[in-house]
């Protein structure tokens, strides 16, 4: 019978530990919490490997969400790659007139290679413009039909200033030459060329903006629809106390992986389509005696969006568990 | 200093239906006390107001001394693990195992895996379940599910139980030793708050009586 005394001291011992609650120091909580992240981090993407396919399914769908700003804006980062090429070409273009001779043209080739205002000139005689204008379509024998040569003789002017109002008023001094019957600034076009990609980068935005709440609702509902399937599980831990970040976090957690996940196959889908969509653009490209080719997204651009996705998916995720949250809260 | 009190806390539920009206009274620390009346009498609303499961209409409650009438929500979870709380339909997780169950709210509180491995175990072993730690509730009669609720509410040591018709659906031996589980636990000190209309179980069992009508107190027999 040596049980019962030793059975009440420890009574007397369990009440003292009893009457206050147990201490638990910063540190260990801290260690708490981040042994929580761990195991949710690693229990969510299980929960995810349970149900491949639907997990898969709302993974694609970031992905086209991503997929189509993403590659609008590479579009017009191709464009603005095109314009960027074009700005050292900023250059006017003489037309002579056509009843000039060859000498003649020369000399006023030599006469505005005089300005002190011009860089470089390039005289392209008509039979020249001729032969190259056959040879890049292909179209010799109908051209060589015609008994007189349509084409002006051209002079390409190169200015030394990019100012384009210098250019301007260089251009309207060159028309006033004699034998020059017209001359063209190529800077218009460019600066339509400059409107159209501020125009392509606000519908980029406007798209990006639009599919950046996709995303957000198809996490959001996603979310929602797990949070409803543990709403037991939500209602057990609230009433033992937990906080409501510890409620959330799996969740958050799932969001992430649905954000990455969706991003990695935005990725994917991006390198397909630019690879289906190469050898065409190279084709025609060739066609027009350019080496233009379509832009990857480049290291930088997948890091960017590989974050937007993620960041998007732990948004909505917030929001769907914050609402349900809010709904069980005491009132 | 009182463990609980009530000082006139009112409750309507939807603005006009009076759950509970002026309710006065108070427990002391280390009592154990059996809330008792007809079915919508308000046990449940008592206890569910001591849980910060819900804000009493008038009135004010304070625990342990402090006021809990207005806690703020993000100060709700840290006031809820001061108190355990066992429920008639035991708030399992049945998908994991009772291990599980019983270690969440360690979990919840950040305790150290092997602290709280320890902690468990003394409280599967004081319930006389501790050969079933690795069963699912599911594979547990209710008596053992109700066991594992119980469990799960000392394993913090709180200061005070509250019990919501811990014995509802169970034959009358298996209530006994429920019972007897609680007394054990209140015999080391906690304060235990128990609804029940078992009347028989209760008129056995000799404490503190709080009888409710129509959410009034009608009655406050047999303190220690
Ligand atoms: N959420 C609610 N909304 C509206 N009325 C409620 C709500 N909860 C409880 N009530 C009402 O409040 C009164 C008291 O309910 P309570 O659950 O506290 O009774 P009880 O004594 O626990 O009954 P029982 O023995 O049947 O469990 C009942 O009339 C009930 O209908
Ligand atoms: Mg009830």
């Amino acid at each position: 019978m040596s049980q019962t005394p030793r059975r009440s001291t420890e009574a007397a011992e369990k009440s003292r530990r009893g009457a206050r609650s147990h201490r638990i120091t910063f540190e260990s909580r801290s260690r708490a919490w981040r042994r929580h992240h761990e195991q949710m981090a690693v229990d969510s993407l299980h929960r995810l490997r349970q149900r491949p396919l639907s997990s898969l399914m709302t993974m694609l769908a970031i992905a086209i969400a991503m997929v189509l700003p993403a590659s609008l804006w590479l579009a017009l980062s191709s464009a603005q790659l095109l314009d960027n090429n074009l700005d050292d070409s900023a250059r006017m273009t003489l037309y002579l007139d056509p009843a000039l001779s060859e000498s003649q043209a020369m000399d006023i080739t030599d006469r505005v290679r005089g300005d002190s205002d011009i860089a470089s000139t390039e005289l392209i005689t008509a039979a020249a413009g001729l032969e190259s204008f056959q040879q890049r379509l292909g179209m010799s024998d109908a051209l060589a039909m015609m008994d007189d040569n349509p084409l002006p003789a051209t002079i390409l002017v190169q200015p030394r200033s990019r100012d384009p109002d210098a250019a301007q008023t260089l251009t309207e001094r060159l028309g006033k030459i004699e034998g020059v019957t017209d001359a063209r600034l190529d800077m218009a076009w460019l600066e339509r060329l400059r409107e159209l990609s501020e125009l392509g980068r606000r519908v980029v935005l406007a798209f990006g903006v639009l599919f950046a709440l996709g995303v957000l609702l198809v996490v959001g509902n996603t979310i929602r629809l797990a949070v409803e399937s543990r709403r037991q599980e939500i209602e057990v831990v609230t009433l033992i106390g937990a906080t409501h970040a510890f409620v959330r976090r799996p969740f958050l957690y799932v969001g992430v992986w649905y954000g990455l996940g969706g991003g990695i196959l935005a990725l994917l889908l991006l390198t397909v389509g630019r690879r289906w969509l190469s050898a065409p653009i190279d084709m025609l490209a060739s066609g027009f005696g350019s080496h233009f080719s379509l832009p990857g997204i480049g290291l930088g651009g997948s890091v960017l969006l590989l974050i937007c996705s993620t960041l998007l998916g732990l948004v909505g995720a917030w929001l769907a568990v914050s609402r349900h949250l809010a709904d069980i809260s005491p009132r | 200093m009182a463990m609980i009190e009530f000082a006139h806390v009112g409750k309507r539920y939807g603005g006009r239906f009076e759950a509970l009206a002026d309710l006065n009274f108070s427990v002391e620390r280390g009592e154990m006390v059996f809330l008792t009346g007809h079915s919508g009498a308000g046990k449940s609303s008592v206890l569910r107001l001591l849980m910060a499961l819900e804000r009493p209409s008038r009135g004010r409650i304070s625990v342990a001394g402090h006021d809990i009438t207005n806690l703020h929500v993000s100060q709700i979870p840290f006031y809820r693990r001061q108190i355990g709380v066992v429920y008639q339909n035991h708030q399992l997780l049945y998908d994991r195992s009772v291990f599980d169950n019983v270690a969440l709210p360690l979990i919840i509180q950040g305790a150290a895996p092997q602290d709280a491995r320890r902690r468990v175990h003394a409280a599967l072993d004081k319930i006389g379940l501790l050969h079933r730690e690795k069963a699912l509730p599911i594979e547990l009669s209710g008596g053992e599910q109700q066991r594992i609720g119980i469990a799960r509410a000392v394993v913090t040591k709180p200061a005070m139980l509250l019990a919501d018709e811990p014995t509802g659906n169970l034959d009358p031996q298996l209530s006994a030793d429920i019972m007897r589980l609680f007394e054990d636990f209140n015999r080391i000190g906690t304060t235990v708050l128990l609804a029940s209309h078992d009347l028989a179980l209760i008129a056995r069992l000799r404490h503190r009586v709080l009888k409710l009508r129509d959410g009034r107190l009608i009655g406050d027999e047999g303190a220690a």
